[in-house]
Order: structure tokens, then C-alpha cells, then sequence
């Protein structure tokens, strides 16, 4: 669970913040774009999710499996979640919650890379 | 439809969601894998879980119910953070493993002390008595 895809996330996650925080300063009302970034986010997490549980499936026994897969299978709602509370919402107040979920994102992944390596 | 939170509220209810499915994902974990262990922390810690969605929940919705049950909930999690933050540096053998409230919830950046904190307050400041 370090592969490239996992950090790939982490980077897809901050640009998101990112851009939601220019948002934010600029006080511009929330774009199409930027809103559907989070269900394209959400399916990045879906595929790290699904490599997630075929890696657990082939090599790690030892690891704390439940927490593994938790973790692994909550993220993706986290950003479809958010989706859907900010759909209509033109507010810099939508751009924010953005940007603390494209924030939120990389520390669950770095949770599920420890949760990983207590298998070794 | 239920009037929903506006303004700031709503990234409250946001931050109060991901601290729910964290804490609440988290355990279920503890309890049905390793509840013997710290039977007082992890206790606590499904405690907090249920706070947080009852918390979430009352404050996604706005009306005058809902509030009067966010009050409760964010009053109750104040009193939570305050003093299971002070047993577990008071009387740290209790608390083999931490909880989220363990030493003010130093281990997530204190976020579990300041957002009762910030929640109580918004619920004064956006009050129909206060006009605003």
C-alpha cells in the first residue's frame, strides 16, 4: 500500500485543496468543475480501495485487516459525501468544506499506509 | 424537506461528519477485535463516536429541535474533551490506549477540544434570539 497510486492520490487530493482555496480567496462562486473533482476524487479511492483488498488478499495476513478495510472502504464516501452536501451551494462556504475534504484525503491515506505497515 | 444548516454551519457539519465516520469506524474495530485490552478507553472512544453523529446529524438540520439537541450533544462532548482530557494525564494507568478525547485530543491537533468550542459558539451566534 505505499505504491505510486496511494501517493498519486495524496497529490490528486491537495491540488483539489488547492484550487478549492483559490476559490475560497477569490470569493468566485464554486464551479461545475471544481464540484465534480470530488466524485473523480472519490473514484481514485475507489480504485485504491479495490488494489487495497487484492493486496490484502495476497500478501498481508498479519495486518489488522478490519481497521485495514475500513478505512479503505469509508474513504471513498468521505468525497461522494461532501458531493452531495455542497450540489447548489455557490457560497465560499462550499469551496471551504473543499478544501478541508482535499486536506482530510491525504491524512486517511497516510492512516491506511501505517495500518499497513504494522504487517511489516 | 427539513430546513439544512447555511453558512459556516455547514463546513462545521462537514468536519463533525468526518470526525463521525472516523471515530465510529474506528470503534467498532476496537470493540469486536480488542475491547479486553483498554475496556475504559475504548469505551470512551465508542462514546465520542456516538456524540459526533448525533452531532453531525442535529447540526445538518437547523430547526429549533435540532439545535436544542446540538446543544446537548456539543455540551456533553465539551464536558468530554475537559475531562477525560484531564483523567487520562491525572490518571494515566486508566488509559493503557487513547482515546480520541485523551489529553484534550492532543492527538488530532486538539481539533476535538476547539470544535465543541466553535460549535457551542456558532449555535449562540446564529440563534433566532440573537436576531441573526
Amino acid at each position: 500500500m505505499t505504491g505510486l497510486f496511494a501517493n498519486f492520490t495524496i497529490i490528486a487530493s491537495l491540488a483539489m485543496a488547492a484550487w478549492a482555496l483559490v476559490h475560497v480567496i477569490v470569493n468566485r462562486p464554486m464551479s461545475r468543475a471544481l464540484h465534480s473533482s470530488q466524485l473523480v476524487l472519490a473514484g481514485l479511492f475507489l480504485v485504491l480501495a479495490a488494489g487495497g483488498i487484492v493486496q490484502l488478499i495476497g500478501k498481508q495476513p498479519q495486518i489488522p485487516w478490519a481497521e485495514f478495510l475500513g478505512y479503505l472502504l469509508l474513504s471513498p464516501l468521505i468525497p461522494i459525501g461532501s458531493w452531495w452536501w455542497t450540489r447548489g451551494d455557490n457560497t465560499r462556504i462550499g469551496s471551504a468544506i473543499i478544501v478541508v475534504i482535499g486536506l482530510v484525503m491525504p491524512i486517511l491515506v497516510v492512516r491506511i499506509q501505517q495500518v499497513w505497515a504494522i504487517g511489516g | 424537506m427539513a430546513e439544512r444548516a447555511k453558512g459556516g454551519a455547514r463546513l462545521l457539519v462537514v468536519v463533525y461528519a468526518i470526525f463521525a465516520i472516523g471515530a465510529t469506524a474506528r470503534s467498532v474495530v476496537q470493540l469486536s477485535t480488542r475491547f479486553d485490552e483498554a475496556p475504559l478507553a475504548y469505551g470512551l472512544s465508542a462514546i465520542a463516536a456516538v456524540v459526533y453523529i448525533v452531532a453531525a446529524f442535529a447540526l445538518a438540520r437547523a430547526d429549533r429541535t435540532s439545535r436544542r439537541v446540538a446543544r446537548a450533544a456539543l455540551t456533553f462532548e465539551l464536558a468530554g474533551v475537559v475531562i477525560v482530557g484531564t483523567a487520562s494525564l491525572l490518571v494515566a494507568d486508566a488509559f493503557p490506549r487513547a482515546t480520541v478525547w485523551s489529553s484534550f485530543g492532543s492527538g488530532y491537533l486538539f481539533i476535538p477540544l476547539a470544535l465543541p468550542i466553535i460549535g457551542l459558539w456558532w449555535l449562540r451566534r446564529s440563534s433566532p434570539a440573537n436576531g441573526t
